[in-house]
């Protein structure tokens, strides 16, 4: 295998990689503020692409259709905390996750009726031949997808350090109690945090649905691979979930060049168990007691 | 049921009693709106009963939904042309939810309840073998729509197929790869039913039909890309690529090799036969080559035939009521209806489900859209490769590759 070869893989893994890292990021944005995990994500994922669709076939330019599908998923995401959610808040940890298990179930079949079974199709941003970096092709759409990924971790960290918001989720994954007992309006903090997982959610699914179409039942899958990055990066800060994002991907590619395709999709289940086993804090997160 | 009642008890049992609610929504929801719509008329002799099991909902309702569709195009004007034998046709239609579970349920139901004469279905391979064993218990026929080469390989004298098995494409495709000159051949195939059906017919047929595997790459439903595959197979060098592969990744693939910027021509078989296919692969689509029937394009059958007139008339009949063009799987369920529709009408004497086996397997000649017809004591298939032609993706559409 030479350089340009292997470099092939590389771009492809962090292709995929990005994917699993915006999707990644939503789980950990929601953990963070109330230590469930939202299974309801991969479907945050699936509308930002099929409401995108949706939105530019109504006629609405491409960058528009992109934001409204963003934003219209952000409002769900909103809704759903504060209509099925909200009132369970002092709830078993349990019965959330479940909430959120029906919520996805709903949202698929809603999906399916509004939107129709086949695939849909997005044109790219940039439409254009690949671009050559070091002897490896690059595609167009994949620097959206990196760009727009590190526009969101920028975004989030700025959130976290810098606003009063975000300071105020940072002190909910500490403790929520403690958190309200300080004055911060926790109930609010996990209602944006919801807004903010179903926005980076979305986001992912537009910039994607150029490259590999959607449909109403593509957020099973993603799903599945964000939660893993998400386990991987310790369910911590948002640099941290992006690492685990990228690792994951570059994992499974190599693991096609190097094994064999057949063993690409155990890799982030292996990569799951694995960590749940020997870090379960995640590559980078600290010890923590209390949590899990 | 008083779900406020309960509310009154502790938080946790009414967040289990709404967690319980919502999954309830979830699981009734699919099944809104494809309540049965049979024919029957209230005048007259008794209809005949037929079942159909569909997937109107789950991963295979893009192939359910279309077959509905021309189920009931096909009944209607059977019974508005006054029925066969001066009776009507009643279809009594169930959702499998693409579960094989539920596909066997819904055959049970069927049977035992609606006590139909035969089954029209399934769309998918699993669910048809599903249903199969109960299809032999009570000695009803059915008729699957699915392309599991497994349906009639497996040989049960119950069970009847339409659509052309990885039996017949693969090694079509193969040898109209070699024809091309293409010898040096890399396969991908999904890990799903179709790919992994499809894979075996590539490894058996290859040498026969002149070609070498240079590489062998699978991938899973769902996934997003592919292009570590792609790698490898441009590594290999082959002299083209055959894709075996349904649903959104194959787009992805053609995606990816252009992107990777291969230059050798693709090959597909009916996986890829869906305009979903080419606008999902939008420029990448362009020069694809996919072996399937004749219905992308009548004129294959030759303008003026039997066939081409029975395929025309149906394709206008279809886009008038729906306002699109019929796809292969709305072809196959015309199929499965006609051939009912035929042996019922060949029938001396009492109609049984035993009598319209008989008749089916005795189906000669009967013209359809998946092509001509013929049933044996050792085929329930009923096609051969002769049904094949090649395409190739030109300007968005399909055009004859010539």
């Amino acid at each position: 295998m030479d350089a340009a070869e292997f470099f092939q893989y590389v771009i492809a893994g962090l292709k995929s990689g990005s994917i699993y890292a915006l999707v990644a990021l939503g789980f950990t944005v929601v953990y963070g503020a109330t230590g469930i995990i939202n299974f309801a994500q991969g479907e945050f994922f699936m509308l930002g692409g099929v409401l995108a669709v949706w939105f530019h076939s109504l006629g609405l330019p491409l960058p528009v259709a992109g934001i409204a599908a963003v934003a219209a998923t952000a409002l769900l995401g909103v809704v759903f905390e504060r209509v099925a959610l909200r009132r369970q808040r002092s709830a078993n940890p349990l019965v959330l996750v479940i909430i959120t298990i029906g919520a996805s179930m709903v949202i698929k079949s809603l999906a399916r009726h509004l939107f129709g079974p086949d695939e849909l199709s997005l044109q790219e941003f940039t439409p254009g031949p690949s671009i050559d970096v070091a002897g490896a092709a690059v595609e167009r759409q994949a620097l959206w997808v990196w760009g727009l990924t590190i526009v969101a971790v920028l975004v989030l960290a700025w959130l976290y350090r810098r606003t009063k918001l975000g300071r105020a989720m940072r002190a909910c994954s500490i403790s929520h109690d403690a958190a309200r007992l300080m004055g911060i309006d926790t109930a609010r903090v996990v209602m944006v945090s919801f807004g903010i997982a179903a926005a980076l959610g979305a986001l992912g699914g537009f910039a994607v649905t150029p490259l590999t179409q959607t449909s109403w039942d593509a957020g099973a899958a993603i799903g599945v691979k964000g939660f893993a990055a998400a386990i991987l990066g310790g369910l911590g800060n948002p640099v941290a979930t992006v690492i685990g994002g990228l690792v994951l991907g570059l994992l499974e590619s190599l693991s096609v060049a190097f094994l064999s395709s057949t063993y690409k999709d155990a890799i982030s289940l292996l990569v799951l168990l694995v960590v749940l086993f020997v870090r379960p804090q995640g590559l980078f997160g600290k010890a923590r007691r209390g949590k899990v | 049921m008083s779900v406020r009642g309960a509310g009154v008890t502790m938080g946790g049992m009414r967040a289990l009693t709404r967690a319980g609610a919502a999954l309830l929504v979830a699981v009734c929801l699919p099944v809104v709106g494809c309540a049965g719509s049979g024919a029957g008329g209230d005048d007259g002799a008794e209809p005949y009963r037929i079942g159909a099991v569909l997937s109107l909902t789950g991963s295979y309702a893009g192939l359910g939904i279309p077959e509905k569709k021309a189920i009931d195009l096909e009944v209607a004007r059977i019974n508005e042309a006054g029925g066969i034998n001066g009776r009507e046709i009643e279809v009594i239609y169930e959702d499998d939810a693409t579960d094989a579970a539920k596909a066997q349920a819904a055959a049970v139901r069927l049977i035992d309840e609606e006590g139909v004469l035969a089954i029209i279905g399934a769309s998918g391979t699993g669910q048809t073998m599903a249903m199969r064993s109960d299809a032999e218990r009570a000695g009803v026929p059915i008729i699957s729509m699915a392309g599991g080469s497994v349906i009639t390989d497996d040989f049960s004298e119950w069970v009847f197929q339409t659509p052309w098995p990885n039996r017949i494409v693969v090694p079509f495709v193969l040898k109209q790869m070699a024809a091309a000159g293409h010898t040096r051949v890399a396969l991908i195939s999904d890990t799903g039913g179709y790919g992994v059906d499809g894979r075996d017919y590539v490894l058996a047929h290859a040498e026969e039909a002149g070609v070498t595997l240079v590489a062998d790459q699978t991938y899973n439903a769902g996934d997003t890309d592919m292009s570590s595959q792609m790698t490898k197979i441009r590594a290999a060098d082959p002299d083209a690529v055959l894709i075996w592969a349904a649903g959104k990744e194959a787009a992805i693939i053609a995606r990816n090799a252009r992107q990777l910027n291969m230059e050798q021509p693709l090959y597909g078989g009916s996986g890829i036969a869906r305009q979903e296919f080419i606008d999902g692969a939008a420029e990448a689509a362009e020069g694809v080559r996919l072996g399937t029937g004749r219905i992308l394009v009548p004129e294959a059958f030759g303008e003026g035939t039997e066939a081409y007139n029975v395929a025309t008339d149906f394709i206008a009949r279809y886009e008038a009521e729906y306002g699109a063009k019929p796809d292969i799987f709305a072809g196959h369920a015309y199929d499965a209806i006609g051939l009912i529709a035929d042996a019922l009408g060949r029938i001396d004497g009492d109609v049984t489900s035993e009598a319209l086996r008989d008749a089916l397997e005795q189906t000669n000649g009967w013209i359809g859209i998946d092509g001509t017809f013929t049933y044996s004591a050792n085929d329930h298939n009923g096609l051969t490769e002769d049904e094949m032609v090649l395409y190739i993706i030109d300007g968005g559409t399909w055009r004859l590759d010539d």
